[in-house]
């Protein structure tokens, strides 16, 4: 544990922002998956499945915050400060959202890949298919709430388990970028930024999980991150500006149907996800000076 | 920095970027080629999605001089007054274009096109007036008396909605009234997407439909001299010039299109099929048009760019001796049959008696031949398809009359077509066009 840890506030330490980074996201993919089904017309009623679960969710986790303090704990780490069943209450209202979203998750991904794709296994179903990989974010941030609940948040494991989640989402975003912009044809050759962006994202962050004491592999995958974040507000900028310029009957129905404007913003999303891994791994240094390398700190 | 982190982030990153080139360059063309950004901007995005589906409607548009003058997909398929409005892909559109959509940018020549026979006389010549408004009946009358308010055409009833369907009005669709309250598509001579003006102007086009034993127009084209020069010249002209600036520079040889409409080295160009003719050659006894003189003149102008006027006049007199000729040998066909039917020998209905198939061929096969032969300079036309199908008609014709009155003396009937009295029972009839559209 970082010596200097303790005496810093909820605010200064990375659980709090993590827990809020999951209940944000949880909460967003709600207007993301309703856009994406409204394409649909919800054909199938299961479509909605995902939008309820993620109204219900994010006030159920703030209801958690409430209730068990504004870091989750692992049993047996509850904190001493309040009742022990509100941290109780707490802590499985928040395993209960964890393995619904990580179940949301996973079905999705059944539920996409039961289209073209598994029909026929050729490169334009896997490319025109609904995206397979999309529903995995439920399961990631499942994964990052139970990790809240299941890991002590001032070890490494912890820290260790943040860079892993953070190199899964941008692991999907690749697929989910390269996908799309298939689906596109790389019209533009600048469709090709979030590809090698993604990509970047995703080595960098192994890198610093093969070597996470190495500080200026991750100053410098910091600055990937920042960015990657820049990426994603451009990206969002120019999906929007898409849309605005094109020809359709209404706004509505252009951003319905044209770039979708909210997937550029899942780059600025896992940078800030992966910049909290960063910073855990700052903070919770290895338990055993032993595990310290001497070289490249 | 360590040596193994970074070894790990490049590989990865790497491997996962030549990767996602690789997998797209193996992609097939169909998928990962784009239309042009011009081409996007002309098709209002359309081509993004039609690039994928019905590709080959992208191809067409992209070689229109529409897609090259940036007029867009949604200029034509905007739904129009009295089309449904069908909302596709964020994008209001009408799915079936008429008449009215080219209208809002070319009005001259669907005005012209309404004027003539293409418009709702051909329509009418299958099914009658049945399907039009009381206005376009009384607009197309005042045009061509007798030509819309009519009956159906009797063989309908007697070869039944398959042949209709998948027959007759495949042809004479170019008249139908849409349910927008226009008539017709422009599509039917210039192809959809396309838009094609030197399409158009090929013999094959109009011989779509123009073909065949009962008005073999595109048959004597080729027989001709013009057909026979235009085969052969064909790869030097320029078919697709300007309507309003064709010269005969661009196309030496007349098509169909060249004589019956384009506006040649200053002559006015028409959508009326009809102003450049003279006689209502399609009939069985074929009169002088209305507007005989205006038709002739407007017709000898155009013939003028090639050929002297005595030459014309030659042409035009021996051509008008045919359908004199004819005229003779088809009334005297029709007055055997009248006799017939005054005799109380045939029955009143149309094509129930073999006779009367022998009559039809007389003069919808063989008269129109001659006539049409004379006037496009189909010598065996003329001769061996027309007048010796005539004679041959005629000897029969005569001999099935004669047998009719020669059994009536000895009190015997006539022999009658197999006919029944129920349409939809008949070969061909509803029973037999199931799927077809009605």
């Amino acid at each position: 544990m970082h010596p200097a840890l303790p005496s810093k506030g909820w605010l200064g330490r990375p659980q709090f922002w993590v827990e809020l980074f999951a209940i944000g996201n949880i909460g967003f993919l709600a207007v993301d998956v309703g856009v994406a089904h409204a394409i649909n017309d919800f054909e199938d009623p299961a479509e909605y499945i995902p939008v309820v679960f993620s109204l219900a969710c994010a006030p159920a986790l703030v209801l958690a915050m409430l209730l068990g303090g504004l870091e989750p704990a692992p049993r047996g780490r509850f904190p001493f400060d309040r009742p022990r069943w509100r941290s109780g209450v707490a802590w499985a209202v928040g395993m209960l959202v964890g393995w619904g979203s990580l179940s949301v998750g996973v079905a999705g991904l059944v539920f996409h890949l039961k289209g073209d794709f598994f029909e026929q296994m050729t490169l334009k179903n896997l490319v025109y298919t609904a995206p397979f990989a999309a529903p995995l974010a439920y399961a990631g941030l499942g994964l990052l709430v139970i990790l809240n609940r299941m890991v002590n948040a001032r070890s490494r494991e912890w820290a260790l388990w943040i860079v892993v989640l953070a190199a899964g989402g941008w692991a999907g975003n690749f697929v989910l970028s390269t996908a799309d912009h298939a689906q596109n044809g790389f019209y533009y050759s600048s469709e090709w930024a979030s590809v090698v962006a993604s990509a970047i994202g995703f080595g960098f962050l192994c890198g610093v999980l093969v070597a996470p004491d190495d500080r200026r592999l991750r100053t410098l995958v910091v600055a990937i991150m920042l960015t990657e974040i820049l990426v994603g507000v451009l990206g969002f900028g120019l999906h929007v500006y898409a849309n605005i310029v094109r020809p359709t009957s209404t706004l509505w129905s252009s951003f319905l149907y044209g770039a979708p404007a909210f997937a550029p913003l899942l780059f600025a999303d896992l940078g800030i996800l992966g910049l909290l891994g960063l910073w855990a791994l700052t903070v919770n240094r290895p338990e055993s000076p032993t595990a310290i390398p001497r070289s490249g700190e | 920095m360590s040596f193994r982190g970074l070894f790990i982030a490049v590989m990865l990153s790497t491997a996962m970027i030549v990767s996602a080139f690789v997998l797209q360059s193996k992609r097939p063309r169909i998928e990962t080629d784009r239309p042009s950004a011009d081409l996007v901007k002309a098709t209002g995005k359309c081509a993004d999605c039609h690039r994928h589906e019905t590709s080959a409607v992208v191809h067409e548009f992209e070689m229109s001089l529409h897609s090259r003058k940036g007029v867009t997909c949604l200029d034509c398929h905007q739904p129009t007054k009295g089309q449904e409005p069908y909302d596709h892909k964020g994008f209001t559109i009408t799915r079936k274009l008429t008449s009215s959509n080219c209208r809002s940018c070319h009005e001259k020549q669907v005005d012209e096109y309404m004027r003539s026979r293409h418009a709702a006389p051909a329509w009418a010549a299958v099914t009658g007036k049945a399907d039009f408004t009381p206005e376009q009946i009384a607009f197309s009358e005042a045009i061509h008396k007798g030509a819309v308010d009519r009956p159906p055409h009797p063989l309908t009833a007697v070869e039944g909605l398959a042949a209709v369907n998948k027959g007759c009005r495949q042809c004479h669709d170019v008249g139908k009234p849409n349910p927008d309250g226009s008539i017709g598509s422009c599509t039917a001579c210039h192809a959809r997407h396309v838009a094609s003006v030197e399409l158009a102007r090929l013999p094959e086009t109009c011989g779509q439909c123009h073909m065949g034993p009962d008005h073999s127009q595109l048959e004597i084209y080729h027989e001709s001299k013009h057909g026979v020069l235009f085969n052969a010249q064909r790869s030097g002209m320029n078919l697709s010039a300007r309507p309003e600036k064709l010269s005969t520079e661009d196309m030496p040889v007349p098509t169909c299109a060249t004589c019956h409409m384009s506006g040649l080295e200053g002559e006015k160009f028409t959508h009326d099929v009809t102003e450049r003719l003279s006689y209502f050659l399609f009939a069985s006894v074929s009169d002088r048009r209305p507007t005989y003189e205006a038709g002739r003149r407007n017709m000898k102008a155009i013939c003028l760019k090639c050929h002297t006027n005595p030459k014309i006049q030659e042409f035009y007199g021996s051509a008008e001796g045919v359908v004199r000729s004819t005229n003779k040998l088809v009334k005297e066909a029709d007055e055997i049959i009248a006799g017939l039917r005054k005799d109380n020998l045939l029955t009143p209905e149309p094509f129930d008696e073999p006779i009367e198939y022998i009559h039809f061929d007389l003069w919808h096969y063989g008269g129109r031949t001659a006539k049409h032969g004379a006037y496009m300079g189909g010598a065996d036309f003329v001769q061996w398809h027309g007048y010796y199908e005539i004679v041959n008609k005629m000897a029969e014709l005569k001999k099935s009359a004669e047998e009719i009155r020669a059994r009536a003396s000895k009190g015997e009937a006539a022999p009658k077509a197999a006919a029944s009295s129920d349409p939809s029972a008949r070969p061909g009839g509803a029973a037999d066009a199931s799927g077809a559209s009605k």
